[in-house]
């Protein structure tokens, strides 16, 4: 214990630790505030994308045809009949109060003009205000439109005298075979789970950095804490996070486990590069807060630039809108993030299969947040350097 | 602890001892007392001021531009054509001229494509097998492989948008040639290939854009969590100096504790109109996001949406922040989770039922999606009656449990 204690790091690091042990508050918090994300995510999503949206019909013609749409409509997978109106402005305003995503329109005569070889027009309305949602409904009211069209078609070719094989031939010549690459069953839970979460637990040790090197100077402990590093910045830092860079980085394998062990999130390449990648995250996030409080002294208000620089790394990391669609400055700045790094590695790892050759740029970058560290700790030893000379 | 900020100037009118005779006056001059203190708080605290009016004002301003071009066009994709025929050459063609996809590469075969896809230098494989051109020229159904990159869902979406759109038109091409060989042509073949007719209309967001979906919620989260947050950072500072008995005036700690309350809901009500008025009028306005719903309405929605705000996070600051920073240590990263509570990305009716119901404890829920449906889709109030309710009731709960929360400050704080 005596010989463990004669290393600055060590005896920042052990009396981090009991610190933690005296006051284990923010940290018991912030680590329920993650796996609540977790299960929230997880249970929220588990339909893995949405079965059986309402949407509405809107039947003026109130014929056999009509009403036997409807019942095709509802045997659906992917959407209800949530109900039935009269007219449009009816169903509209459903859709305003949010009870239905989509409508289908049946004018009226609808069967009279179908007998009569006349095209009738169907409308078919879906809410993009509600962009998944809206999505989803339409496509799957398209394909029940393109199956009408298609048994309309079949019916009238029978009555012509074509063969079965010759009408499939002249119903549906081409068809669409689509492979997902990396989330077969484009389930919604995957895509987002697996950045989000690393995301968020990045977002919180982030904070939880500055937080702490604030805490420092509010209570007035600063010079202890230096005087046990040997008035190294480096090793004060060193020392004193690297208690939470085990936790944090402890969460985000434990997630990933969960995520591609236990729910079985597809993982196409290495997973050990995955590990890798995990361990890397933490470690950056942590220097990107160093660097954050290092040149803004003020404890409440380095937390606050903290908060507006993280808030956007959900946003800047690409996943839900590619960066490449951004304005090109945000492409640049969005380097500053190791989440966008995080990212880019579980996307070569994780959905393409790709080795070290591939994703070696991702590791470099979050390896370069190491720099960011160094500037930190200058910075901070500056700005301590400053307030010992007045 | 008596010489307090607020009880060095006694109460003019009424003297401490005797509350029973309270009168009209009296209590708006309580209120007007704490409504001044908490204005002199809010202005002589930069973090506060960095929520309040930077944060209101940045955030949208950099979101707003982040995803400012709404749609990713011209998604770069790549085609092996191992067919080789008319109809493949045609079917390209098309590709090339759809706004979502740009044929980026041509590829001799599928292990090509694959490397490419690997570099993300293409994010679809555009893939015609052999038999393409033989099938379609025996009558049978012919089929293209469309291989997709799962990384971000709007790839998906613009490779499968584009590829459908071609396919439907591809289709009609076809099966115009193929009636012609059994000797239906002119209208009849048309109406044959399209018995049907379609009018797809989509609302409120006609290009189907991200922004446009995702900006107005965000705007009001924004709203939603600044406020909330401005007033943790006030509640944890009071916490955090012992100063929290003192912002409740001496002679009001017993029976009229309802007044600070009111005076602090005041303050927070009249700073925050000007800046909701900023962020979910002028910026959707200048940013071109839809705006249907009248400026009438979105006002007397917001109101109780402030109020509610407000009260809850009084109600929270009070009993559970100790620190100022802690508020926003604990609460920001929340702001996701939030926004996916809201029910704007999945739906509120495919929630679990233990989520829908947690999901109306918070102000953000019926906030955003009632401000959704006003602004966006240009319902009236009778429309987001339920969410306007919610919002009231969350108003009368949390007026409640703000005055709770200041009686338990003052019995178990006074120390």
């Amino acid at each position: 214990m005596q010989n463990k204690a004669n290393n600055p790091t060590l005896r920042v690091m052990l009396r981090e630790l009991r610190r933690i042990q005296f006051n284990p508050r923010y940290l018991v918090i912030l680590t329920l505030g993650i796996v609540f994300s977790f299960i929230f995510f997880a249970t929220m999503m588990q339909e893995g994308l949405p079965q059986r949206m309402p949407i509405g019909v809107v039947d003026m013609d109130h014929s056999y045809l009509s009403r036997r749409l409807c019942h095709e409509l509802n045997a659906t997978q992917g959407v209800h009949v949530e109900a039935v109106y009269d007219n449009h402005a009816e169903a509209r305003k459903a859709m305003q109060r949010g009870e239905i995503f989509a409508f289908f329109e049946i004018p009226p005569d609808t069967y009279n003009e179908l007998l009569q070889f006349h095209a009738p027009h169907f409308g078919l309305y879906s809410n993009n205000a509600y962009l998944l949602a809206g999505t989803l409904s339409y496509k799957q009211l398209a394909t029940m439109g393109m199956l009408a069209s298609g048994a309309v078609q079949r019916e009238i070719l029978r009555k012509k005298g074509y063969d079965e094989e010759q009408i499939m031939g002249l119903i549906m010549p081409v068809e669409l075979d689509t492979h997902p690459i990396g989330n077969p069953w484009t389930n919604y839970r995957i895509y987002l789970m697996s950045t989000l979460i690393p995301a968020i637990i990045a977002f919180i040790s982030q904070l939880h950095t500055v937080y702490l090197i604030g805490r420092e100077r509010q209570e007035r402990t600063l010079r202890n804490w230096m005087r046990k590093s040997g008035n190294n910045t480096v090793k004060a830092l060193l020392g004193k996070l690297f208690p939470y860079t085990v936790h944090y980085s402890f969460l985000v394998l434990l997630a990933n486990l969960v995520m591609f062990g236990f729910i079985h999130f597809p993982m196409n390449g290495n997973w050990l590069l995955m590990v890798l990648v995990s361990l890397l995250l933490i470690p950056a996030a942590q220097c990107a807060g160093v660097l954050i409080s290092g040149c803004i002294p003020d404890p409440p208000l380095a937390m606050g630039i903290c908060a507006v620089y993280a808030a956007l790394s959900f946003s800047l990391s690409g996943f839900s809108f590619p960066v490449e669609a951004m304005p090109h400055f945000f492409d640049s700045l969005s380097w500053l993030y190791p989440i966008r790094h995080y990212y880019l590695a579980y996307r070569d790892i994780a959905i393409f299969g790709n080795g070290l050759d591939q994703c070696w740029s991702s590791i470099v970058s979050l390896l370069l947040f190491g720099l960011v560290f160094l500037i930190g700790a200058k910075m901070m030893d500056l700005n301590l350097n400053k307030k010992q000379l007045s | 602890m008596n010489t307090s900020d607020l009880s060095s100037n006694r109460h003019p009118l009424q003297p401490s001892h005797d509350r029973k005779k309270l009168s009209v006056k009296t209590a708006l001059l309580d209120i007007w007392q704490v409504f001044s203190a908490e204005v002199r708080r809010i202005f002589s605290d930069p973090m506060v001021m960095l929520v309040f009016f930077i944060a209101t004002l940045l955030y949208p301003l950099i979101f707003c531009s982040v995803y400012y071009k709404e749609t990713v066009i011209n998604l770069p994709v790549a085609v092996v054509d191992d067919s080789d025929c008319e109809a493949s050459h045609r079917f390209i063609h098309k590709l090339e001229s759809t706004p979502e996809i740009e044929v980026a590469y041509h590829c001799c075969n599928l292990a090509e494509a694959r490397h490419l896809m690997n570099n993300h230098s293409i994010h679809a494989i555009f893939y015609f097998p052999h038999d393409y051109g033989t099938r379609l020229a025996s009558l049978r159904t012919a089929r293209v492989a469309v291989m997709c990159d799962m990384s971000s869902f709007l790839y998906y979406k613009n490779a499968l948008l584009g590829g459908n759109n071609v396919l439907i038109d591809e289709m009609h091409t076809i099966e115009l040639q193929r009636y012609a060989l059994t000797g239906i042509t002119g209208q009849q073949a048309s109406d044959l290939v399209q018995p049907v007719a379609y009018d797809d209309v989509k609302l409120y967001n006609p290009a189907g854009g991200f922004s446009s979906f995702f900006l107005p919620a965000l705007l009001m989260l924004i709203v939603h969590q600044t406020l909330f947050i401005g007033i943790l950072i006030l509640c944890g500072d009071a916490n955090e100096n012992h100063r929290a008995l003192r912002l409740i005036p001496p002679r009001l700690r017993n029976h009229s504790i309802h007044r600070v309350t009111i005076g602090r809901t005041l303050c927070f009500v009249l700073l925050y109109i000007p800046i909701t008025l900023i962020d979910l009028w002028l910026i959707p306005h200048w940013f071109n996001m839809p705006q249907l719903g009248s400026l009438r309405h979105i006002l007397v929605f917001l109101l109780p949406f402030i109020l509610s705000v407000t009260l809850f996070g009084m109600s929270f600051g009070n009993l559970f922040v100790r620190q100022k920073m802690s508020g926003v240590l604990c609460c920001v990263f929340f702001s996701v989770i939030l926004f996916f509570l809201s029910g704007m990305v999945w739906p509120q009716s495919n929630m679990p039922r233990f989520w829908y119901l947690f999901s109306h404890i918070f102000p953000s829920t019926p906030g955003i999606q009632g401000f959704v449906r006003i602004s966006t889709m240009g319902a009236t109030l009778a429309e987001v009656r339920h969410e306007y309710m919610t919002l009231w009731v969350q108003v009368l709960v949390y007026f409640c449990t703000a005055c709770a929360s200041l009686r338990f400050i003052k019995k178990y704080r006074k120390s």
